[in-house]
């Protein structure tokens, strides 16, 4: 491993990453440790957002920007699979670019993580890369798994005390999926634990044998987020391996498709909260755990919310782990109700079949990696849905096994888009805003300036007003919205940028 | 990969390896080939060669000296095959595809029964015309999906303009600030939605109603009958 020491940290400070609303800079994948995607800036707000316009527009000629850019002081830093870009956050300007063909899966790249001057990229070859920040010069970089079983690093890594953490996505073959934590300086592991337990786990009952459990899966596809008080770091594990096929992997399969607390000194799990017990759908539970400390039911508590790939919205106690509600959001028919953990009961009648089962909620899930935002002047937790049918069919060799990693097969029959605003205590739906007929991926950012900002997929990115999704912005940037809008203030001036498709845009007030 | 090469491997696997490896190259009483990182970075027997050669005899492997460089070759083009069809990244279906016979498991019968009455499908479809040969045309999967829900948009709009006439055309875009249709001239028009008022019709809606109130009986049922359809 090629290691270069610079000294750069006495240059470049660390960037404040709290429970406190994202201010000035934007310094990690959703802006604060806390995932609700709301900034305390105030200059665009509702009294003239109207005036909104191009400051600059950066084409990156390469594939859909899925990726949150980070801003530290006056540089951007934003990926696609392969490609990082730092540009110039005033005017748009490409400062440097870092370049790396690599084999693997490149179905997507969410950003990166930035600490003492140094850039941290995950790669479609599931390397982790080091970057100078200034420059875009290689540092280190280090195999955290072997593409050979279609393992890749699509996160942006986050960054806890001065360690990166990480985790694999990767959906082709049978595999244990992880996150991990590394040091900053140099690369080294420090912790990793699966998202399948350890022979002699209680939760190891959960899978028939060793074997299944093995291999079971629960990769990594989105961020997680931290609360520096109680020191417990939070993370969405995906679904169990094999995918659609229960059968051969009876039980719940612990810790696939939940929402893990960890301690991020040991990596050790403290609580986990299943979202899909024995997942067949391809549901998962890595959506954006979100963090907001408010009243519930007349106490106040600090809670841990998310709107969860299968249709529930689920609020626990952050502390211990403790199921507070689960309400679907959208109409879905795979659970008979919860249980005593308040777990989804998923009914056996809308698994996969072999000749097929229909199953209301979208193939695609009721949201996906599109990030949701809670506004704390509304009190609202706000995520883009899907509604829909999908007909599902198992696939089994001659000796009742799935033959492959998939095991069966899903037709999305008709999805439609919807932002939904929910309220927070009882999981109802407060307003909502049809976005369009199909599937897009456009994320949320809410403001102090009682703004909403997202996309449709009919074309239009849009300002809204979170308390009852009223338009009070809207602009064609030629596609949809295809990455989360983020926002910072540079030299008195504040600036909101969207990704669509290859284009980053950036808006402001006129300056004048 | 050469099919023939694999073809010739899976003969010399399963005559030489399968009784420890397992058949399907899963494992038995010994690893499993299809999990093995070696295998995965295999090019060509690079790599596979060698274990075969030497042997892994802490591990209870004998060494197969004889094997010459065409049978590794092929064994490692079989093993990359297998790899491949256990592979799968996508959830469209399985790797060796759907078996009709699998999925034709409702009643002829009842599905005409249910074509013709409950379903409501001959108000607008007829076995005869437009569904004629319509199971030939179709995957079974693909015909399944097709009749659940067509992947077309087919909605109409009937715009009514401030002087109150009005023009119907294919709806080609609709949000909340523009609509937009293909009129019957052929000609692409949209306005604004706060200058005109706008009816939209989709002939699916029957297909969405169904949806809602469908068993999995019915379903099987009418994918059967229209199977019968040749």
């Amino acid at each position: 491993m090629l290691y270069a020491s610079l000294a750069l940290s006495a240059q470049t400070p660390e960037p404040d990453i709290s429970l406190s609303p994202v201010a000035n800079s934007w310094p990690t994948y959703n802006g604060d440790y806390s995932g609700r995607r709301y900034s305390s800036l105030a200059q665009i707000n509702q009294s003239n957002v109207h005036s909104l316009q191009l400051a600059w527009a950066f084409q990156t000629h390469a594939a859909t920007l899925k990726s949150t850019p980070l801003q530290i002081g006056s540089i951007l830093y934003f990926t696609v699979p392969d490609i990082v870009w730092a540009v110039d956050a005033k005017t748009g300007q490409k400062i440097w670019d870092f370049r790396r063909p690599s084999e693997g899966d490149h179905l997507g790249q969410r950003g990166v993580a930035y600490y003492n001057g140094r850039i941290y990229f995950g790669t479609p070859d599931a390397h982790l890369i080091c970057l100078d920040a200034r420059n875009g010069n290689k540092l280190w970089d280090v195999e955290i798994a072997d593409v050979k079983f279609g393992y890749y690093l699509s996160i942006a890594p986050l960054i806890v005390k001065g360690r990166i953490i990480l985790g694999t996505s990767g959906d082709e073959a049978d595999v244990p999926h992880f996150i991990e934590a590394r040091d900053w300086e140099t690369g080294k592991l420090v912790w990793k634990t699966f998202a399948l337990p350890q022979p002699g786990d209680p939760a190891a009952k959960t899978w028939p044998n060793e074997k299944s459990m093995s291999r079971g899966g629960g990769a990594m596809w989105i961020t997680g987020t931290y609360d520096p008080d109680l020191n417990l770091l939070y993370w969405g594990s995906g679904n169990p391996h094999p995918v659609l096929a229960g059968v051969g992997r009876a039980g719940a399969n612990l810790y696939t498709s939940c929402i893990l607390a960890l301690n991020p000194d040991t990596g050790a799990i403290v609580w986990s909260f299943q979202a899909s017990p024995h997942d067949t759908h391809d549901w998962d539970a890595v959506e954006t755990p979100v963090l907001f400390d408010a009243d519930f039911h007349g106490k106040p508590r600090k809670l841990i919310a998310q709107a969860s790939r299968n249709g529930y919205f689920f609020v626990l106690d952050r502390k211990t782990g403790e199921n507070l509600l689960s309400q679907p959001y959208v109409k879905i028919n795979f659970s008979k109700g919860v249980d005593a953990k308040g777990s989804p009961i998923p009914d056996p009648a809308t698994e996969p079949q072999p000749d097929g089962a229909l199953v209301e909620g979208a193939a695609d899930g009721a949201t996906n990696w599109m990030s949701p935002s809670y506004d704390p002047q509304t009190k609202l937790f706000y995520v883009n849905a899907q509604e829909g049918y999908g007909y599902w069919y198992l696939a089994l060799g001659p000796n009742g096994l799935p033959e492959d990693h998939q095991g069966g097969g899903s037709q999305s029959l008709i999805s439609t888009s919807v932002l939904l605003a929910l309220d927070y205590q009882t999981g109802k739906v407060r307003w909502q805003r049809e976005s369009g007929i199909g599937l897009g991926t456009p994320g949320i950012l809410t403001t102090a300036g009682h703004l909403l900002f997202t996309g449709d997929i009919s074309g239009n990115l849009l300002a809204l007003d979170p308390e009852n999704g009223t338009v009070l912005w809207h602009t064609r940037g030629g596609g949809s919205l295809s990455n989360a809008p983020m926002t910072y203030q540079l030299n008195g001036r504040q600036y909101v940028l969207t990704g669509v498709d290859g284009v980053l845009y950036a808006w402001s007030l006129p300056s004048n | 990969m050469d099919k023939e090469d694999a073809k010739r491997g899976n003969d010399k696997y399963q005559q030489s390896c399968a009784i420890c490896h397992g058949t399907d190259a899963r494992g038995g009483s010994g690893s499993s080939l299809i999990d093995s990182s070696l295998v995965r970075h295999d090019v060509d027997g690079n790599l596979i060669g060698p274990v075969i050669m030497e042997g892994r005899t802490s591990k209870g492997m004998p060494a197969y000296p004889t094997f010459t460089q065409g049978q590794i070759s092929d064994i490692a083009a079989f093993l990359h095959a297998r790899i491949e069809v256990t592979n799968s990244v996508e959830s469209s279906g399985p790797v060796g595809g759907y078996q009709l016979k699998k999925l034709l498991t409702g009643n002829v019968e009842a599905g005409k029964r249910y074509f013709n009455g409950e379903g409501g499908c001959a108000r607008c479809h007829s076995p005869q015309k437009d569904l004629a040969g319509i199971a030939s045309k179709y995957s079974p999967v693909e015909l399944e999906s097709r009749f659940l829900y067509p992947p077309v948009d087919l909605r109409t709009a009937t715009i009514t303009l401030p002087s109150n006439k009005t023009i119907t055309g294919r709806l080609v875009h609709l949000d909340a600030f523009y609509v937009a249709i293909i009129a019957g001239t052929g000609w692409y028009r949209s306005w604004p939605l706060n200058t005109v008022k706008v009816e939209v019709k989709d002939p699916l809606d029957g297909h969405m109603e169904l949806l809602h109130k469908y068993t999995n009986k019915d379903i099987h049922d009418v994918f059967s009958y229209l199977e019968t359809l040749k």
